[in-house]
């Protein structure tokens, strides 16, 4: 039977050529459909590698009328004093103003002699781990001892060191800010990535800047509060902080807050995404579909004279089914051809496995898809008696 | 070898109801040659449909080879039809993207036997239908009057004890018409072979052993 199968699909390769064609094309858009999703329910699942609850952003301009390094260092502790000071407030770090779940980004090159990759540089201070829970994965996060390390200390995150050493160790390496020499900065520590901007992001270069002391004008201090900080102790810290600041152009935000805030603005192209896909898949459903009916609808009278001859019902629709199978496989080897250059390659920059997994559902779902279309219509023409089958030619 | 008995046939549309086979009793011996002749409408297909059964009749009673036939599940019906009978009809229905050997072989595709088995089963009826010059060719690629014979080496391959043939020569000229006659009566007359054909043909039907008429669904011997 298998051989018949082949001999009939051989015989007709022209008209299963569109077929296949139908079905490689639904597999490419199938394919970049699950691709999408499967990436953005990766990013999902990601660990948050942070913690932000009961941490509140406090931005601010420092005052104008500071402007040597020195006293700008001197007026940061004595705000730092200040905070500390209060029951409330478990830890105070300095940070530059991309703090995560903010809207703020600082993009730069990092490089590892020749090798140059663009990462996301933050400025920190030393208790910035301990505000968020920073896991140090190797190594450790900046210290005092960092006061007179003679090149600039660093952290990075995995996927830094992934990008710039692969499996090799990064501890105490020296990295420069992108170009192609040595650097001057020594990595101290590795960290997880933190899923800083949001749920949906995916992993990114990340390099942890140890703060100079006093170069920095603006930019967000972290605060991790107890959990009896209320919203009375807030007001409270809010007149507080804009007298010592003499700025009014300050503010306070909960990184919670902040999270549901990124989260919501991502969710829209992941919206759009699933919308899309929706219909692509409805599409490619109903063309499958579409295309697997008319072909058989006019094999009714081929369906008769099978049946005329012995075949059963059951052999009919398995006939059918196998040849819709056969076909679809053929076209899947084409397109898993194609889908596997993407890995490959490295085109877009996605994990392997994302494609690997799109791959395997696009299969998967269009196998399921040509079953029911050629089972369903198949099925229909194996009930009708062959007598009436074999009067439509 | 068939036995109808009081058997009526009728074909409901949404528009109407038409009374196609009207309390048809027949009898057929094993190893006769019967001709059906009538008027264009008056039943016969559905009639040798019924036989062959490809169509159920809507009141009456089939007996094959003594054996009835209205309990039959479908894949005992399928069976049934690949071991007894074999058909051939006025449009031949060949499979147009098989070739010749292919089409043949059909019918031994379901029931259990070898590629090799089926190869020289399916050469042999073709041998003959005087065909075995056309194995490798389309259907597209031969005569009406070859494809016929095609058809008719497609029915015998099983080696079927019953033959229903609907105007088997109503496409083809009377050169043509009579070489498949010819074969019908050689099968009839060397393998015993029970024949019911469908003619329009008075002097085709003059060489079988029995003529029925049928005329608006009513037998008129
Ligand atoms: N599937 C069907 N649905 C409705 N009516 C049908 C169907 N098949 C046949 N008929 C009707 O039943 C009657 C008998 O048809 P049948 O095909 O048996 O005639 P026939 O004697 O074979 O005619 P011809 O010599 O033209 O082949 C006709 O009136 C026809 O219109
Ligand atoms: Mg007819």
């Amino acid at each position: 039977m298998l051989t018949h199968l082949f001999k009939l699909i051989w015989n007709k390769k022209k008209q299963n050529f569109l077929l296949m064609t139908e079905m490689f094309v639904s597999f490419i858009i199938l394919f970049a459909v699950f691709t999408a999703l499967v990436y953005y329910y990766q990013n999902y699942h990601r660990p948050m590698g942070f913690e932000y609850d009961r941490v509140w952003k406090f931005g601010y301009n420092a005052p104008r009328e500071i402007s040597d390094p020195d006293s700008m260092a001197a007026f940061r502790g004595s705000v730092r004093q200040l905070i500390r000071s209060m029951p409330q407030i478990e830890e105070v770090s300095f940070s530059s103003e991309n703090i995560p779940f903010g809207n703020d980004n600082n993009v730069g090159g990092v490089n590892y002699y020749k090798k140059n990759v663009g990462a996301d540089k933050y400025t920190v201070d030393d208790s910035y781990s301990a505000v968020l829970h920073v896991s140090v994965k190797e190594g450790r996060w900046f210290s005092k001892e960092d006061d007179a390390a003679k090149e600039k200390p660093v952290v990075i995150n995995e996927t830094l060191k992934k990008s710039l050493f692969g499996n090799e160790n990064a501890i105490g390496k020296l990295i420069g800010e992108g170009g192609e020499g040595m650097g001057n900065m020594k990595i101290v520590g590795v960290i997880n990535d933190l899923k800083d901007k949001g749920d949906f992001a995916g992993p990114h270069n990340g390099l942890y800047r140890r703060v100079d002391t006093g170069n920095y004008g603006g930019g967000a201090i972290l605060l991790k509060v107890s959990s009896d900080a209320d919203r009375a102790f807030e007001s409270r810290l809010f007149k507080v902080l804009s007298s010592t600041m003499r700025n009014p152009d300050i503010n306070i935000q909960h990184l919670a807050y902040m999270r549901t805030r990124i989260n919501n603005i991502r969710l829209i192209p992941v919206i759009i995404t699933l919308i899309v896909a929706g219909f692509l898949i409805i599409n490619v459903a109903l063309g499958l579909f579409g295309v697997l009916w008319y072909n058989i609808s006019k094999r009714k009278s081929e369906i008769g004279l099978r049946r005329a001859v012995g075949a059963s019902g059951h052999s009919i629709s398995g006939q059918l089914v196998g040849e819709a199978l056969v076909l679809s496989t053929i076209s899947l080897i084409v397109g898993s051809f194609f889908a596997l250059q993407f890995p490959l390659l490295n085109i877009f920059d996605l994990p392997a496995l994302t494609y690997l997994i799109a791959q395997g559902l696009a299969i998967a779902f269009i196998y399921l898809l040509v079953m029911i279309c050629a089972f369903y219509p198949g099925r229909q023409a194996a009930a009708i008696y062959p007598a009436v089958a074999l009067h439509e030619d | 070898m068939i036995r109808l008995q009081n058997i009526e046939k009728v074909y409901r549309t949404s528009a109407i109801e038409t009374l196609a086979l009207n309390s048809i009793s027949l009898d057929i011996a094993k190893g006769e040659f019967l001709s059906v002749m009538g008027p264009s409408g008056c039943g016969k297909s559905t009639l040798l449909n019924i036989m062959g059964l490809l169509d159920a009749p809507t009141k009456g009673d089939i007996k094959i080879d003594e054996q009835r036939t209205d309990h039959f599940s479908d894949k005992q019906l399928a069976q049934f039809r690949n071991r007894k009978l074999g058909f051939v009809f006025q449009s031949y229905h060949l499979i147009n993207d098989l070739k010749v050997l292919d089409n043949v072989e059909l019918p031994l595709l379901y029931r259990t036997s070898s590629g090799n088995e089926r190869k020289k089963l399916a050469s042999a009826a073709l041998e003959k239908v005087g065909l075995s010059n056309r194995v490798k060719h389309f259907p597209s690629q031969l005569s009406g009057g070859q494809k016929q014979r095609v058809a008719i080496a497609r029915a015998i391959v099983g080696r079927p004890e019953i033959i229903l043939a609907d105007e088997p020569t109503g496409n083809l000229d009377s050169a043509m018409g009579s070489e498949i006659m010819d074969i019908l009566l050689q099968l009839n007359a060397t393998d015993n072979t029970t024949i019911i054909m469908v003619t329009h043909d008075e002097y085709m039907a003059s060489k079988t052993h029995r003529l029925v008429r049928l005329f608006d669904g009513v037998l008129v011997q």
